[in-house]
Formats: structure tokens, sequence, C-alpha cells
């Protein structure tokens, strides 16, 4: 007896059974189009919420992250030994606003590190041409610590033009010296300053500076090579910051609020 | 003037997707109700697989069988794993006779309800393609295609979901002798 093929024998009750079925339905489609269109907008606007939502998280993120950036590149610029002088008292990091976050190449932009304050004979004595007339307008600041006793360089930081300009008109109305600073006598090999921090505004003539000296027992305040200020803590609260921020020194321990 | 005719367009195909829900309706919700043996879950289906539609409308009113298309859909959806996840639990009503009883042709009706009532039994996949193949007649080759599986294995679920319905038959054969 040939065997009939199972699909051709019970196929058709397959089929008769699903066409009764579908026959006997009564489905109703009316409404299923303006369902679907509505359905289509609510999950159109919901994607749009929260695309909107995730925008203002990431930029929310991202100005967070780059408010962090700015701190994190200015620490870094600097030695690694000066966390502790980077610190204020209480303990918290000071990141004084319009800090450029931009990192530093001391070889091209940075400070140089065979700088003249490194062989100059004094702290005061700023090469003619190279000092800055608090008169003249600045665009940027660039601080640069360095080790007078060996040479190296400790620590660097830029600062907007806004800071830069603060720190000049900090500077500006000062008297030559500061009387309440105490006066040492000191042998003549410690009197020299170990540290000083040289100031290179930005002018429209150029790069012009004002060497700042804190140590040693001689001589502090801050020299443009044609004036002599006092050292007061107005001005070194701007720029005395992250690595360009000493420890602490003779003169800047008799000081409150830099 | 692009913007007017870029809201003309919008508005054609808005009409466009109407008309053609208007008249395909009935039809997919008699083919999902067949896939799905229950009402509402082919109207879930059919509903579901219309919004993804409207959404690419452009797209499926261009394809060369937009109803062929919807109804691969509705397909994807009934076998797709979250449904079946969501359905796993669903109450259901209490069971109601359908098609009402009548002295002519009873024992066909009944050997229709058997069929139905053993589609309700086998898993998705092959009810799937048993009534891809019978209601909607397409070739096995196109059933692997829209089961996302081989043509041999398309062929396979129909030929088990045949030698379940044989076995019943017998039974039921045997019993009635």
């Amino acid at each position: 007896m040939p065997e009939h093929d199972p699909e051709q024998e019970l196929g058709p009750k397959f089929a008769s059974a699903f066409q009764n079925r579908a026959d006997a339905t009564e489905v109703s489609g009316s409404r299923m189009a303006a369902v679907a269109r509505g359905r289509v907008r609510r999950r159109r606007q919901a994607v749009m919420s929260t695309a909107a939502a995730v925008l203002v998280v990431v930029a929310i993120g991202g100005a967070w992250n780059l408010t962090g950036s700015s701190s994190m590149n200015s620490e870094t610029a600097g030695s690694a030994g000066d966390s502790k002088g980077a610190t204020s008292d209480s303990g918290v990091q000071r990141t004084p606003e319009g800090v450029s976050s931009q990192p530093i190449a001391p070889q091209d932009t940075g400070c140089p590190a065979a700088h003249p304050i490194l062989k100059a004979p004094a702290t005061n004595a700023v090469p003619a041409g190279t000092g800055l007339d608090v008169s003249t307008p600045v665009s940027g600041l660039l601080a640069c610590r360095y080790d007078l006793k060996r040479g190296a360089l400790l620590g660097q930081q830029t600062y907007s033009p806004a800071i830069a300009q603060q720190v000049v008109d900090a500077i500006k109305p000062l008297p030559e010296m500061n009387s309440q600073l105490p006066v040492f006598k000191c042998a003549p090999q410690t009197a020299q300053p170990s540290e000083a921090i040289v100031l290179r505004f930005t002018t429209a003539a150029g790069i012009r500076e004002i060497w700042v000296e804190y140590t040693g027992c001689n001589t502090p305040g801050f020299f443009t090579g044609s004036h002599t200020y006092g050292l007061f803590a107005a001005p070194l609260k701007l720029f005395m910051t992250g690595p360009v921020r000493p420890a602490g020194s003779t003169y800047l321990d008799a000081l409150t609020g830099w | 003037m692009e913007a007017a005719l870029a809201a003309a367009e919008a508005r054609s195909e808005s009409i466009e997707f109407e008309q053609w829900v208007g008249q395909k309706a009935d039809a997919l919700m008699r083919f999902a109700y067949v896939l799905t043996g229950d009402r509402t879950l082919a109207e879930d289906a059919v509903q579901d697989a219309l919004t993804t539609a409207c959404a690419r409308w452009a797209r499926v009113s261009r394809a060369d069988d937009p109803e062929a298309y919807v109804k691969r859909m509705v397909v994807n959806a009934h076998i797709s794993w979250w449904r079946r996840f969501r359905r796993r639990e669903a109450p259901v009503e209490d069971p109601v006779r359908s098609a009402p009883a009548a002295p002519d042709g009873a024992a066909a009706r009944a050997e229709s309800e058997e069929v139905w009532a053993l589609c309700a039994t086998l898993p998705d996949k092959q009810r799937a393609a048993v009534v891809l193949r019978f209601y909607e007649e397409l070739s096995y080759a196109e059933i692997g295609v829209l089961l996302h599986c081989a043509e041999a294995t398309a062929r396979s679920h129909v030929h088990r979901a045949l030698a379940a319905l044989k076995t019943t038959l017998s039974k039921e054969g045997a019993e009635d002798a």
C-alpha cells in the first residue's frame, strides 16, 4: 500500500480549521491606525524627552569634567614635591578662577629652564627692558617658581587675563617696602634667597616680568627693574596657588592671608 | 517652499497609512488570530506591528508587498522571547464556544475543533510554521526566512505538527470505534 504524503492528507484539515476560525472571528480594525499613530507620537515624544535629558546630563557632566581637568592640569604642571605648599591652611586646594586648563610645555610656551634670575647677582636685578611697567595693560600671566640654589624650575602655572590684570593692579599701589615685616640680621650665606618667583606677563610689546622675592633676609618684594614694591599678601594670594605656592619662608611666615 | 512640500508629503503619507490599515486590518487580525489562537494576543500583535509600520511607513509602503511585510512583523512579534515571557502567566477568559452547534456538518466541525485544539498545544514556532504553510500558503523557504530558521527546520516544524495531528485523530478514531 503506498504511503500517503501526510501534508497532502492532513494539510487541508489544518487549512480548513484555520479558515473556519478566521471567518468566525469578529474582528474590528477600525481604530487601529489611529491608535498606531498615537503610539508613534507618544514614543517619539518619549524619545525626544529622553534625548533632551541625556543632553542636559552630558552637558552638566562635560562642564564638571572641564572644571575638574582644569585644576588637575594646573596641579600636574608643577613638581611633585610641592603638594604641601599647594594647600591652604584649611587643607583645601586653592584653584583661582580663570586658571588655564591648557597643559604647559616648558620647552615651548612655559617657563625657561635657564632663566636670567638663576644667574642674576640679586633678585632685584631685573635686566633692563624686560621689567613690566605696571601701567601697561596685560593679557596673560605665567608664574615660574625657581630654586635659586639648585638652579631648577620648581613649578609653573598660567592664569587668565583677568587674574593677570588683578595681580598688576594689586602690586601697583604698594609702597616700596612692607614695614610690618620683621627685620633680620643674618649671616651672608643665609641672607641669600633660596627661592623666587618670576611673573611673566603677556603685553602688547611681548613678555614683561616682575620678579618676586620672599626668601632670604635681605630684599623681599616685587621688582620690575625700575621700581620696587613691598611684599604684601594681596597680590601673593592671587598667584601663589598650586605648584607655584611655596610652603613658607622667613617673610611669608610673617604675612597672613596669602 | 520645501517645508510646505514636506508637510504635504507627510499628510499624504498619513492618509495613505490610514487608508491602507482600513483595508487590511481585518485580514491582519484574522491572520494574527489564527497565529496566536487568542483574540487579545492577536490585537496586541497587530497593534504593535502597525505601530512599528506607522513609524517606518515610508519604507514599508515602498515594499513589494506591504501586507506581507506587516505580517512578518506580526510573526516576529509573536515568536519574540519578550512577548512569550509577557504572556506566560496571562489570565485567560473562560472558554466559550465560538462556532454554534448545527446539525449539518457536525463531524467536520468536530474535526475542525480537534485541529484547532491541537494547534493550541503546539510550540509557538511550530504553530507559526503550520499557519504560514496552510493559512498563508507559503513555501518552506519563505517560512524559513520568516521564522529565522533553515528551510529544513521549517519543514520539520510542519511535519511534527502533522504527525501530532495524525496521532490525535487516530486516537479519536479508535475511541469512536
